[in-house]
């Protein structure tokens, strides 16, 4: 054995013998009655408590029980071992004049007997037993945590007369809390204490998880041995874990020596199997001796107790899950009405996302734009704060800056943080601000002390003063619970899928919009003879082009094809307006220049910045006379007889460019089998060679195809092969 | 082909220099590029087009957008485009983006520097 020594290996040795010591065997009991351990079939003595004689008169080791108790006693005695001794207990004897309460059980092969004394204990019980059903009402009428601790520590407390009766609930560390409190009035509170787990060492957390009740009537009380020391059954000291008489560790009566307590007792509360707490009670003003009966009504609360927790911290942990889950709700119904407006869904409405759960702060980052509600971060920290977080695989802290250190200057907005991603980068994330949290010690548990033992060891010893003492921990927000964290992924789940919906939505709209932006028959017009081809790109991703044929007033009829600069919905969305834009000019203009100038305007005014080309040819199917104007376009080729010729007359800027284009015309015929071609970029620009090598394999391929439009296409587009990176429009027109 | 736009100096003007296809994909790097330089106030800026293997409509309209601001700034814009690179040269003739902004064949035809020859 070491002897005294600085440092913690002392304090581990201590606690160690702590751990050994050997509580369920102690060898001796307490003085408030005696005990004996007789063989069952001819309750022969063979163990007895020092004090035996004292209550008996006589020395009893050896002898039957049936020489120390009435004949009518033995009987009951015999009746009870036939069936379950627990039934009679207790059996009320008497011994040499006085009223003793026998309790029996059974251990280490033999029955033992514990006589208790009925003068001198506290008897409230014939009173008690007719409030029962009140008590137990009010015990399985509460709803919450709190209000039964209340319950049982009252009644407990009405039941057994002592000071302090105290209901602790352990956590998951085994340290003790203070819950519930009935007490003295003069008494100081100490609802909301802790106590450190080194307090109720895990050898007697063990014992009380399989034992209901605890008593010491005198604190002060002088060991009785049992004789002899060891079991002739066993060869080893009597197990006395079943034992109401129990002596308990000398460890555990100076703890109570320093608390100042003179009695107490101590009721388990278990649920499912697992110590839970206990129902712990304190006497001061000097012994306190229940009797049986109360003791067994009081031990009898505390087991209907142990069934009501489940159900009762249940519903406690339930506290927020409603208003969690029908936030969530509401959220989720904006988010559904509102796809395309993900973030005014969450943060402009009445119910934001601030609101889905309890948090002071709440950060939304959609498409890359932050909004942020309460209190926060600044907007840079928190992109960095959250970044950081979700690279870490950190869903909910409570603690943030142990996960990002350089975010501890941010504790008094965003001690802990809730964060989950959207994708893209994108994310949802609330904050909670430092908890200051005050956890309150029955004694610094980091300052255990050590006694010197008799052997020259060490000792643990409690701790000599329990004055209250406050551990603040730094750093530290409120906890974020489960069914919060599930709901935040929910909702970010939702979003995520929103954002994907939105995303090939906006593509079948396009898509849509497209359609109505090409013909979906083409016009019998007498006279033409035409054909159209739109090809979308491979990456189904809608362009810009359209085409359009327009009749006009005296027969005339324009065609037209044109493109916006750019892709998907926006340009869909310009391209439609365009269209229709020309169609109202085309009707109302003298030529196609002057449309194009109308069209230009419209850019100019409403469209700025978009930039987008066309080229119009108006046909008078009778003569075949030709005016053609483009914008920007790429040419407009015309096949003769002779051969395929791009027109660079009748040009002017693309549209958009100048405020005034003044758009040229120029005029052409057509003549016997004659054919226009009109086509759009992706026809040409992109195959090798480029633009260049693509107009002139278009001019090869229009010259030496087919008369008629419809084949005439299907020839260019075997000939060209153009990739389907851009969407491709092609429009022919000859004469019949 | 991998696109770059290279902050460089064309005929002592700061410019930027872009190698690649200018297309719907690349284009915000040049608009992003340009807003940079844009943003110290030189007196002239230079977009040079001499590398550049292809250029779309959304490449135009780049360049279109480049140009106004430039012109909202009092900055004067070059683009320099040789008439032998034909898949840049022709879009832009086709779309007479000359109509907007200034459009040269090669940086020799870039009027002098104001600051080259203030000494």
């Amino acid at each position: 054995m070491t002897g005294p020594a600085a440092g913690s290996g002392t304090i581990d040795d201590a606690l160690a013998r702590c751990a050994d010591e050997p509580i369920a065997v102690p060898g001796a009991v307490q003085p408030h009655g005696v005990l004996l351990a007789v063989t069952e079939l001819d309750l022969r003595v063979v163990i007895a408590s020092a004090n035996a004689e004292g209550l008996f008169g006589r020395a009893v080791r050896g002898a039957s029980l049936a020489e120390l108790l009435d004949p009518a006693g033995t009987d009951r005695l015999r009746d009870g071992l036939a069936g379950d001794p627990a039934e009679v207990n207790p059996l009320h004897v008497e011994v040499g004049g006085t009223g003793v309460d026998v309790v029996l059980h059974r251990a280490d092969g033999l029955l033992l007997t514990e006589w208790e004394p009925v003068e001198g204990a506290g008897q409230a019980g014939a009173d008690w037993h007719r409030r029962l059903p009140t008590v137990l009402q009010r015990l399985s009428a509460a709803t919450t945590l709190d209000q039964l601790g209340e319950v049982l520590a009252r009644d407990v407390r009405a039941l057994t007369g002592f000071d302090r009766v105290m209901v602790y609930r352990f956590d998951a560390d085994w340290n003790g809390e203070v819950i519930a409190e009935d007490r003295r009035a003069d008494l100081e509170p100490f609802l909301g204490l802790r106590y450190p787990a080194g307090d109720i060492p895990a050898q007697a957390r063990a014992l009380y998880a399989t034992n209901w009740m605890r008593l010491i009537p005198d604190a002060g009380y002088e060991r009785v041995p049992l004789e002899p020391a060891t079991s002739p059954r066993t060869g080893r000291p009597l197990d006395l874990s079943g034992s109401m008489l129990r002596s308990v560790s000398p460890v555990h009566l100076e703890y109570l020596a320093n608390m100042g307590v003179a009695a107490s007792m101590s009721i388990s509360l278990i649920d499912r199997g697992r110590l839970w707490g206990l129902v712990a009670c304190h006497h001061y003003a000097g012994p306190n001796r229940p009797s049986y009966a109360d003791r067994t009504a009081a031990e009898f609360l505390g087991r209907t107790a142990s069934l009501l927790l489940r159900t009762v911290v249940a519903e406690g942990e339930q506290g927020g899950v409603v208003e969690v889950a029908e936030r969530a709700v509401d959220l989720a119904a904006a988010v559904g009405r509102t796809p395309r407006a993900l973030g005014a869904a969450l943060t402009e409405r009445e119910v934001t996302v601030l609101d889905l759960l309890p948090a002071a702060g709440a950060a939304v980052r959609l498409d890359g734009q932050l909004r942020l509600l309460g209190t926060t971060p600044p907007p840079e920290r928190v992109a960095e704060l959250v970044g950081a977080l979700l690279a870490a695989d950190v869903t909910a802290t409570d603690a943030a800056s142990r996960v990002v250190p350089g975010a501890a200057d941010l504790v008094d907005r965003a001690a802990g943080v809730l964060a989950v991603p959207v994708g893209g980068g994108d994310f949802l994330a609330w904050f909670r601000p430092e908890t200051l949290r005050e956890v309150t010690w029955g004694g610094n548990p980091y300052a255990a002390e050590l006694a010197p033992t008799d052997d020259g060891g060490l000792r643990l010893s409690p701790r000599r003063s329990f004055d209250a003492w406050s551990e603040t921990v730094r750093g530290t927000s409120q906890p974020w619970r489960d069914h919060e964290v599930a709901a935040a992924r929910t909702l970010a789940a939702l979003l995520t899928e929103a954002a994907v919906n939105r995303a090939s939505e906006d593509n079948r709209l396009a898509t849509a919009l497209q359609r109505t932006l090409l013909l979906e028959e083409l016009p019998k017009i007498p006279g033409v003879a035409l054909a159209a081809r739109y090809l979308p790109s491979a990456e189904d991703v809608v362009g810009g082009d359209w085409y359009d044929l327009v009749p006009l007033p005296g027969g005339r009829v324009s065609f037209v094809l044109g493109d916006v600069a750019g892709h998907g919905l926006a340009a869909a969305a310009i391209t439609a307006q365009l269209r229709h834009a020309l169609r109202a000019h085309l009707l109302r203009a003298p030529g196609p220049g002057a449309a194009l100038d109308g069209l230009n305007e419209v850019i100019g005014a409403l469209l700025p910045g978009e930039l987008a080309t066309a080229v119009i040819a108006e046909v008078d199917p009778a003569t075949g006379d030709v005016v053609v104007a483009s914008a920007g376009h790429l040419p407009v080729l015309h096949a003769t007889a002779d051969g395929a010729r791009f027109l660079h007359e009748g040009r002017g800027p693309a549209l958009g460019l100048l405020d005034a284009a003044g758009y040229r015309e120029t005029r052409l015929r057509l003549a016997g089998e004659d054919r226009l071609l009109l086509f759009s970029d992706g026809l040409v620009e992109r195959g090798a060679g480029g633009l260049d090598a693509g107009m002139a394999a278009l001019q090869e391929a229009v010259s030496s195809g087919p008369v008629q439009p419809q084949a005439l296409l299907d020839a260019v587009l075997g000939a060209l092969d153009p990739p389907r990176t851009d969407d491709i429009t092609l429009l022919a027109v000859a004469r019949t | 082909m991998t696109f770059d736009v290279a902050r460089t100096t064309v005929a002592g003007r700061p410019a930027l220099t872009v190698r690649g296809e200018l297309d719907i994909a690349t284009a915000p790097q040049l608009t992003e590029a340009a807003d940079a330089v844009l943003a110290g106030s030189p007196s002239a800026l230079v977009v040079d087009l001499t590398p550049t293997t292809f250029l779309d409509s959304s490449g135009a309209r780049t360049l279109i957008v480049l140009a106004r601001r430039a012109a909202a700034g009092g900055v004067l814009l070059h683009v320099v485009a040789p008439r032998g690179n034909r898949p840049v040269r022709l879009p832009l003739d086709l779309l007479e983006l000359d109509s907007v902004v200034s459009i040269v064949d090669s940086a020799a035809e870039l009027p002098a520097a104001a600051g080259s020859d203030a000494t």
